[in-house]
C-alpha cells in the first residue's frame, strides 16, 4: 500500500548533525511509522546541499532537514549588520536553489539566540545580542516569503522550553563539534518527526469521549447533577480546561462524539443544565449513550460518520474499557485519561496526534455539514431514492484547479481512502511540479445542495497522451457519495478533457484496503477492458444520465 | 561474557555480543569511529544515568576502560 512505502530523510547541518538520527527514528518508530533512511550530510555544507542535493544524498530524499545556527555562520556576538545581511541572504538564495529544484518536504530551522554565557542576570541593561536576534529571525522569514513551501522549525521556542543550561553542553562541542543536550536533540527530533508525520500520516477527524470521569469528575448516576465536579475549583477546574481544549479542537475541524455507559436522561440532564458545562449538545456530532459496549458505540459512529475506525481517538478513564476496544478495534487510537488528573487539560497535546498542516474553510465548518447531513437523511427516510436525489437539488462546479484551491486539493489528495482509483498520495510541491510539466490537467469539484454547501469534495487528474487522457486519479470524499455526483463529475471531467484534444479517457483501479467500493467504478460507467486499463470516449462518457446540474467553469 | 554494557556496544556498534570482549577497541573495531564513538557516550550516559568529564571520555578507548571507569563510579552493569 502507498502508506507503508519508506520514505529517505536527509539531514545536513552547521554542527555535527548525527545526534539527531537515533532521536528521529525513535518518535517516527512510536508514532508508527517506517523510514527507510536517514542520511547526514558532512558537517557544515549546507550551501552545497542546496545546490546539488542530488549528488550529496545519492539521489533525491524525500524530506530534508536544514539545521544552522547564527553563531556558525556569524560568529558571536552579532554586531556587523552589514555582513548578517549579506550572510543571511545568501544562505536564503541557496535555500531557494534547493526549493527550486527539490519536490519533497523542506524543513529549515528558524534560528534561536546564540548562546552567550557572559549575559550577566544583574544586569539591568537588555542584552544586545537577544534584542537584535528578534530583529535577525523577521528578517530571515522575510527572505524567504513566497519562495514556495518551507515548513520554519523554531529552534528559539525549543531553547525557552528547557532552557539555556539544559540545551547546551559544552563538553559535547568541544569533542564532536555538536553543542546540543541530548534533550535538546530529542525535543528537535520531535518538531522534524512531527512535521514529517504530518505530510504522511492519515488525518485524526474524531474524538469518541466517555463522559464520566472524562469530562467531567465523578458519576452523575450516583453523585447526581449538582455532585458532579466540574467548575472553577480543584478538580472540576480540571475537567473545566479539558473541556476547553476539545471545544479548541472542534474548532479546528475535529469532530467531537460520545461513548458513554450510562442513563439518557442522567448524560443529557448535565449537557442542557449543568452552568459549568462548555460544550453544548450541537458541538457534538453522535451521541452513544447506554449500557451496550463501547466497542459497539464506536462502530456505530464510524458509521453514522462514514469515517474509518483508524481515524477515531478514543477517550476514556477506564483501564478496562480502553483494554476492550484495543483488543477488538485494534484501529482505533485509545487514549487513557491521566493518573495525574491535573496532566488532563494539556495531554492531547502531547501526543502530536491532533497536528494539522494548515486549516482550510472545509475543516472550520464540518460540524454544521454534518448535521445538514442529519436533516438530508431523515428526508431520505420519507421519499424513493431516485425522488429524494431530485428533491436536494443537486448543483457542481468543475473547475481547474487555482492557486486557492490548492491547499484543499493537497488535503484531499492525501486523505482520501474510500472512493479514490488510484490512492496516488502527492505533497504541494509535487502537484506544483504536475502544473509546471503543462502535461496533467488538474480539476476540482465543488458541490451544493438545498441543505448546504459541501465545500471542494471532488478531484482529478487526467495526464495527456496524444489523444489519450490518462487518469492519473478519480478521488471524492466520501459525505457525497450516493448522488450519482460521481458520474456528474465524470461526465464534466470529460467535457475538459476533449476541450484539450482527448477523444478518450482511460483509467484503472489501483486495490488498497479501504477503496473496495471503487473496485468496479469504470466497468459500472461502461469503460471497456483494455488491458489491465478501461477505456471510453468522450462523447460515450458525456451522455452518461444523472441528475446534477453540472456547470463547467 | 554478556552484560548490559557488551549489549549497549553490540546494540550501537552493531555487532553480535559474542564478538565483543574487554579487549574491543577502536584499533581492532572499524565499527568503532569518531561518529559511533559519540553515540556510545550518549547511549551509555542515558543508560547509566551518569555524567562523564572529557577526560573520562577520551580515555575510554576499549570496553575495558569504559568498565574500569563506569565501576569507578560504582554502577551496576
Amino acid at each position: 500500500m502507498v502508506e507503508d512505502a519508506g520514505f529517505r530523510i536527509g539531514i545536513s547541518a552547521s554542527v555535527t548533525g548525527d545526534p539527531l538520527v537515533p532521536h528521529l527514528q525513535k518518535y517516527l518508530a512510536r508514532r508508527g511509522m517506517k523510514s527507510s533512511g536517514v542520511q547526514v550530510a558532512p558537517f557544515n555544507q549546507i550551501h552545497q546541499v542546496c545546490r546539488q542535493h542530488e549528488q550529496v544524498f545519492g539521489g533525491s530524499p524525500d524530506i530534508i532537514f536544514l539545521s544552522w545556527r547564527l553563531e556558525d555562520l556569524l560568529g558571536s556576538p552579532l554586531s556587523d549588520w552589514e555582513k548578517i545581511h549579506k550572510v543571511l541572504g545568501d544562505l536564503a538564495e541557496s535555500v531557494s536553489i534547493l526549493r527550486q529544484n527539490f519536490s519533497g518536504t523542506l524543513i529549515v530551522t528558524l534560528p534561536a539566540c546564540p548562546v552567550d554565557f557572559s549575559n550577566d542576570l544583574l544586569s539591568v541593561t537588555p542584552n544586545p545580542a537577544s534584542v537584535s536576534v528578534d530583529h535577525l529571525r523577521v528578517f530571515w522569514l522575510g527572505l524567504l516569503e513566497n519562495r514556495g513551501s518551507i515548513h520554519h522549525l523554531d529552534t528559539h521556542s525549543i531553547l525557552l522550553k528547557i532552557g539555556q543550561d539544559q540545551a547546551y553542553d559544552a563538553r559535547k562541542w568541544y569533542l564532536y563539534r555538536q553543542p546540543w543536550s541530548e534533550r535538546f536533540w530529542e525535543l528537535l527530533a520531535r518538531q522534524v518527526g512531527r512535521i514529517i508525520c504530518l505530510q504522511t500520516l492519515p488525518a485524526k477527524k474524531c474524538i469518541v469521549l466517555d463522559a464520566d470521569n472524562t469530562l467531567w469528575g465523578g458519576v452523575v448516576g450516583e453523585d447526581g447533577l449538582s455532585g458532579i465536579h466540574l467548575g472553577n475549583d480543584f478538580p472540576g477546574r480540571v475537567y473545566k480546561d479539558f473541556q476547553k481544549s476539545l471545544s479548541f479542537l472542534q474548532k479546528k475541524g475535529i469532530l467531537l462524539a460520545i461513548a458513554s455507559k450510562n442513563n439518557e436522561a442522567d448524560f443529557f440532564s448535565v449537557l442542557d443544565q449543568h452552568d459549568e458545562m462548555l460544550l453544548k449538545r450541537e458541538d457534538f456530532v453522535a451521541f452513544e449513550v447506554h449500557w451496550n459496549s463501547k466497542v459497539e458505540s464506536l462502530k456505530n459512529i464510524a458509521k453514522k460518520l462514514n469515517i474509518g475506525l483508524d481515524s477515531i481517538v478514543f477517550i476514556d478513564d477506564s483501564g478496562k474499557e480502553i483494554g476492550e476496544v484495543k483488543e477488538r478495534l485494534p484501529m482505533v487510537t485509545c487514549l487513557q485519561v491521566p493518573e495525574e488528573i491535573t496532566d488532563l487539560p494539556t495531554f492531547l497535546q502531547t501526543e502530536d496526534i491532533f497536528d494539522m498542516e494548515s486549516i482550510t474553510e472545509e475543516d472550520l465548518l464540518r460540524t454544521s455539514r454534518i448535521q445538514a447531513t442529519e436533516q438530508r437523511q431523515r428526508l431520505q427516510e420519507v421519499l424513493s431514492e431516485d425522488d429524494y436525489k431530485l428533491s436536494l437539488n443537486l448543483q457542481m462546479s468543475v473547475f481547474q484547479m487555482q492557486d486557492q484551491h490548492v491547499q484543499r486539493i493537497v488535503q484531499l489528495i492525501n486523505k482520501t481512502n474510500q472512493f479514490n482509483l488510484t490512492t496516488i498520495r502527492r505533497s504541494q510541491e509535487e502537484i506544483q511540479a504536475l502544473v509546471a510539466s503543462g502535461k496533467y490537467i488538474i480539476v476540482g469539484m465543488t458541490l451544493e445542495d438545498k441543505y448546504g454547501d459541501y465545500g471542494l469534495v471532488g478531484v482529478a487528474i487526467v495526464k495527456k497522451e496524444h489523444n489519450i487522457g490518462i487518469i492519473d486519479t478519480f478521488l471524492m470524499s466520501c459525505r457525497v457519495l450516493g448522488r450519482d455526483a460521481e458520474v456528474a463529475f465524470l461526465t464534466a471531467l470529460a467535457n475538459i478533457s476533449q476541450t484539450y484534444g482527448c477523444e478518450f479517457l482511460r483509467g484503472y483501479y489501483v486495490r488498497t484496503l479501504k477503496n473496495e467500493m471503487v473496485s468496479n467504478f469504470y466497468q459500472k460507467q461502461g469503460f471497456s477492458s483494455v488491458g489491465d486499463f478501461w477505456q471510453a470516449s468522450c462523447e460515450d462518457i458525456k451522455a452518461l444520465q444523472h441528475i446534477v446540474d453540472v456547470k463547467i467553469i | 561474557m554478556s552484560d548490559k554494557l557488551i549489549a549497549l556496544f553490540a546494540d550501537i556498534l552493531e555487532i553480535s555480543e559474542d564478538m565483543l570482549n574487554d579487549e574491543t577497541s577502536p584499533k581492532n573495531t572499524w565499527q568503532w569511529d569518531s561518529l559511533t564513538a559519540m553515540h556510545l557516550i550518549a547511549a551509555i550516559e542515558t543508560t547509566f544515568d551518569v555524567r562523564l568529564s572529557t577526560k573520562e571520555i577520551v580515555s575510554m578507548d576499549s570496553i575495558a576502560k569504559v568498565r574500569a571507569v563506569l565501576q569507578g563510579k560504582n554502577i551496576d552493569i
